[in-house]
């Protein structure tokens, strides 16, 4: 117990932090929760207290933005110290209800949203999708993400990607009912058995394919596979990696313009954590018509939408507004028409605010896929 | 010829409703199967209970024992099995209760007789009884055949047959108690009733969910008048919670709670998928809401297109009404 | 305290379409998830609850796949000791009692104070097995049971009847009761801890294994026949209630009461 308490201490370079502050100084969820991150690091030293600060509520609050890492100045990570304790929750089996729901329905399923392997797949309906096969080379290998492939709000994403791909004619190919839960949210939910066990089987499914690169829908499956997945022979790209490419080269067809104000909000995990933040913006800029906005928190500064770490599954008790509604309205005093989004938690968030504020008919957020299918040519 | 037995309901001295739901079934029954319906009565001080029952115009047979005050299974269970010794009945009857479920299979596997449990209903032809029971939560229904034998056990499902309107008095009949002295093994010892105030939801039988639609909070009275008109307990989604209209406790969905009430009235609730995922174990769900592309609906078993501004007063109206 | 838990693996049907197979009397399962039934998933729990607290040991016993071992495994990650299931093709799943006959074979023989199951099947939903099972073991028994207090050589049993009161009951051991949902909170299975389960002794065993006749717990034992399967018409879609808005409130309000709904 000691040696793996010890380890608790050097794995996450506990004594490194010289207690600046920045981190919290710079949590977004600060204004709406209890949570003090450089309050943790500094207590999870003493190894006796960690059963302690495991139970404490505020370990759920952290949406796992990454701007506590971003920030330090010592390159410690500081919230893998509040999943390190989710984790010990975790082992005991005491978590909440629909965080056990969500993992025992990756283990079972392979997605968190309870539902059944064998529906995976549903969306396809009625498109002409190719399918990839094992030991067969392909381009693209397309993951489409478990909230994008069963929520019906979600699934036009992958639906107008499979017609603009036939569309361009690209070598692509999709997975089918094998492909399983990437395993971001369970990392950040504390289950690091089920994570490890994900990353394994992934790693050999998506080897299995001749794949020049993976496109990922989501940034939380771009961000684990090229963070956690070493063994990975493909390389991994986000799709509005893929679309900057293809509008750089000319190669969308447009079929109509957007004649509307754009403004892009920086998920998280594409941006903070993985640093990709041109590429989407280029791929709006490309589209007719479209007047790109920025906010004044962008980029690196980008405030979290509240929609990963888990969250989808741990609410806050907190009454304060939420981050994603200060999102709107900062996008409303910007004169914005649309909030685009590259990543369906975000989208998820995003749009629940703007109908919370009833702002429906004055704006819309919208998944860049979706702001794509209805401008590419049919 | 044997008759149909239909086991009397009661509960802290009043008859529950399924008693007279399964006189129906049971005439019905009798009429095509041959015999009678005929009640029996478990009880200690049941001469009105007796009385009100033979006044729909049946043969009610009664075992009326200070060792039956309170319901027991295992006691009941004697009863039962010595009746059907005696009076070979075609089939005994039960509700599928709380009661029924709880001796009804072991009285079964005791006599070696046939079991069909929550049929919805029943039926006599070419001298074959078939039971109609549910799956998969309704989704599927099942047409059961009962081999030949001497006596059929079923357990009726309530609320499948409308109670028949009383008739000319049958006779009463006492019978004696086959059971001489108390059990050592089951003993009742007290009822509690349900808490008040501290609501789960997750135990609910009845919801009215509320969502965005409802708008504010000044609106949340007509909510809870419905939901006292029905003895229903509110609950609500993720914008429900968010805007303070219900307690964090009261929230379904993902990141909510798991309800499986019996009936689930959602009111200004779109039904996004992270919302549906925590009601959709409800057995019965109406919707009202003003789009009629709403999610929800597709979830719904009865659904309205309608601002729930201009239903709810009226629902609740007439509810109370038809409730009395 | 020797406990036995029964438990079922069933498909989860309350979003999917439920379709019959064109053998009348299966559906197709294809597109379902399986997992153990919510009111087992419970008495699970209650188990290992009452093993924390007075000691003892836990036996699963399931009839059903080899695919539900990953259910069994995650029984025994929250502390069941062992497990027997019982695959055998021969037994008449569609009636209670001839599946409660081979449970009871499972269990007689050995040493056994309490007995937990699930109220109720997800699937098939008759409320039955375990009473039934009680009367085949010679246990006394309580149904729907919604709280549990171990006494010494009996068990206070709340069994919840319908509009909420609880029914208290006094139940000598050994006994059956059968849980009620919502009577704990089920823990979670960790990974790691079903990966650890492995190591449990986990027996798979026939009919004959049990000293059991097929004969006497197959179709032709069964008192009742499965006829037939299908699916009811009116279930399948909302019914949008159409007119004025105060016709609207006045259908529903006839159709909830009359219906029975409330």
């Amino acid at each position: 117990m000691i040696s793996e308490i010890d380890s608790f201490t050097e794995k996450y370079d506990l004594l490194g932090c010289i207690q600046c502050g920045r981190c919290t100084g710079g949590c977004p969820v600060t204004v709406r929760a209890d949570l003090n991150v450089r309050r943790f690091v500094y207590d999870a030293y003493n190894e006796e207290k960690l059963e302690e600060l495991a139970r404490l509520a505020e370990i759920w609050d952290c949406t796992t933005c990454n701007t506590c890492a971003v920030r330090c100045p010592k390159g410690l990570k500081p919230l893998e110290v509040l999943l390190a304790l989710r984790s010990m929750v975790v082992e005991s089996g005491k978590v909440e209800p629909t965080v056990r729901d969500a993992l025992q329905s990756v283990l079972l399923e392979g997605n968190p949203w309870e539902k059944p392997r064998a529906t995976r797949c549903d969306w396809m309906e009625g498109l002409d999708v190719k399918m990839a096969e094992p030991g067969v080379p392909v381009e693209n290998l397309f993951f489409v993400c478990c909230t994008i492939a069963y929520d019906p709000r979600l699934q036009v994403i992958a639906r107008n990607m499979v017609r603009i791909l036939n569309k361009l004619d690209l070598d692509y190919g999709f997975i089918g009912t094998d492909e399983t839960c990437c395993g971001s949210e369970v990392r950040t939910l504390g289950e690091e058995g089920l994570f490890e066990m994900l990353i394994e089987d992934n790693t050999e499914l998506l080897n299995s394919f001749e794949a020049k690169r993976i496109v990922t829908f989501s940034p939380h499956c771009f961000s684990v596979f090229n963070t956690y997945h070493p063994d990975l022979k493909s390389e991994v790209a986000h799709y509005t990696q893929l679309f900057e490419e293809l509008a750089g080269e000319n190669k969308i067809p447009w079929g109509g313009e957007l004649q509307k104000k754009v403004v892009y909000h920086d998920p998280c995990y594409l941006g903070k954590l993985s640093g990709v933040y041109d590429e989407p913006r280029r791929v709006l800029q490309k589209i007719p018509g479209v007047e790109l906005l920025e906010f004044d928190r962008c980029r690196e500064r980008s405030l979290c939408c509240e929609g990963g770490g888990g969250k989808m599954w741990v609410e806050s008790n907190s009454k304060k507004e939420r981050l994603a509604e200060t999102r709107i309205k900062d996008a409303r005093a910007l004169g914005a028409d649309i909030v685009a989004v590259s990543c369906p938690f975000c989208l998820l968030t995003l749009e629940d605010a703007l109908k919370g504020l009833g702002l429906e008919e004055e704006m819309r957020v919208a998944e860049i896929m979706e702001l794509l299918g209805e401008v590419v040519e049919e | 010829m044997g008759d149909i037995l239909v086991l009397a309901e009661h509960r802290q001295g009043t008859l529950r409703e399924i008693t007279f739901e399964m006189l129906a079934v049971a005439s019905q029954l009798a009429s095509n199967m041959g015999g009678e319906a005929v009640v029996l009565l478990i009880g200690s001080g049941m001469d009105e209970m007796a009385a009100r029952i033979a006044s729909y115009g049946v043969k009610v047979l009664v075992v009326d024992d200070p060792l039956f005050e309170n319901f027991n299974g295992e006691k009941y269970q004697k009863v039962i099995s010595a009746v059907i010794d005696d009076l070979k009945p075609l089939v005994v009857m039960t509700g599928h209760t709380a009661q029924g479920v709880d001796f009804m299979p072991a009285l079964a596997v005791e006599k070696k007789l046939p079991l069909v449990m929550e049929a919805i209903g029943l039926a006599y032809a070419d001298g074959a009884l078939k039971a109609t029971r549910q799956l998969y939560s309704g989704k599927v229904n099942a047409t059961v055949a009962f081999k030949p034998a001497d006596t059929y056990l079923v357990t009726i499902r309530e609320g499948v047959a409308e109670a028949p309107e009383p008739a000319s008095a049958g006779p009463v009949e006492k019978i004696e108690s086959p059971l001489k002295e108390d059990l050592d093994y089951r003993k009742f010892v007290e009822y509690i009733e349900a808490e008040v105030g501290d609501v789960d939801i997750t135990q609910s039988d009845v919801l009215v969910a509320i969502g965005r639609g409802l708008k504010e909070d000044k609106n949340l009275s007509l909510i809870e008048d419905l939901a006292k008109a029905i003895k229903a307990d509110v609950a609500g989604s993720r914008a429900a919670t968010d805007a303070g209209w219900i307690a964090q406790d009261r929230q379904v969905g993902t990141s909510g709670k798991t309800v499986k009430p019996k009936l689930y009235i959602a009111l200004g609730i779109s039904g996004a998928f992270q919302h549906v995922a925590g009601m959709k174990g409800a057995k019965t769900v109406v919707a009202i809401n003003k789009d009629p592309e709403a999610p929800i609906f597709n979830v719904a078993d009865y659904a309205i297109v309608e601002d729930m501004f201009k239903v709810v007063p009226k629902l609740t109206e007439k509810l109370k009404e038809l409730k009395g | 305290m020797k406990t036995f838990v029964c438990i079922k693996y069933v498909p989860d049907t309350s979003e999917a379409e439920v379709k019959v197979n064109p053998d009348g009397v299966t559906v197709d399962s294809s597109r379902f998830s399986f997992d153990i039934n919510d009111a087992d998933n419970y008495a699970v729990e209650e188990s290992v609850i009452i093993k924390e607290a007075r000691g003892g040991d836990i036996t699963v016993v399931s009839i059903g796949p080899k695919q539900s071992d990953v259910m069994i495994r995650m029984a025994m990650a929250k502390g069941c000791d062992r497990a027997i299931r019982v695959e055998d093709d021969r037994i008449a799943g569609h009636d209670p009692l001839m599946v409660a006959k081979v449970l009871a074979g499972a269990i007689k023989g050995q040493e056994c104070d309490l007995v937990l199951t699930g109220c109720m099947a997800g699937d098939d939903g008759h409320m039955a097995t375990g009473v039934a099972l009680a009367e085949e073991l010679g246990f006394n028994h309580a149904a729907m049971v919604k709280k549990v207090e171990v006494l010494d050589g009996k068990v206070k049993a709340y069994r919840e009847l319908e509009g909420g009161l609880m029914e208290v009951v006094e139940v000598a051991l050994p006994a059956v009761l059968t849980i009620q949902t919502g009577i704990n909170e089920p823990r979670y299975a960790p990974i790691r801890g079903i990966r650890e389960a492995q190591k449990k002794e986990l027996k798979v065993v026939n009919l004959e294994d049990l000293g059991l006749n097929p004969e006497d717990v197959g179709p032709e034992a069964s008192g009742l026949v499965l006829e037939n399967l299908y699916v009811p018409e009116i279930e399948s879609a909302a019914e949008f209630i159409e007119g004025e808005p105060d016709e609207k409130a006045e259908k529903l309000a006839s159709i909830l009461v009359k219906g029975g709904l409330l």
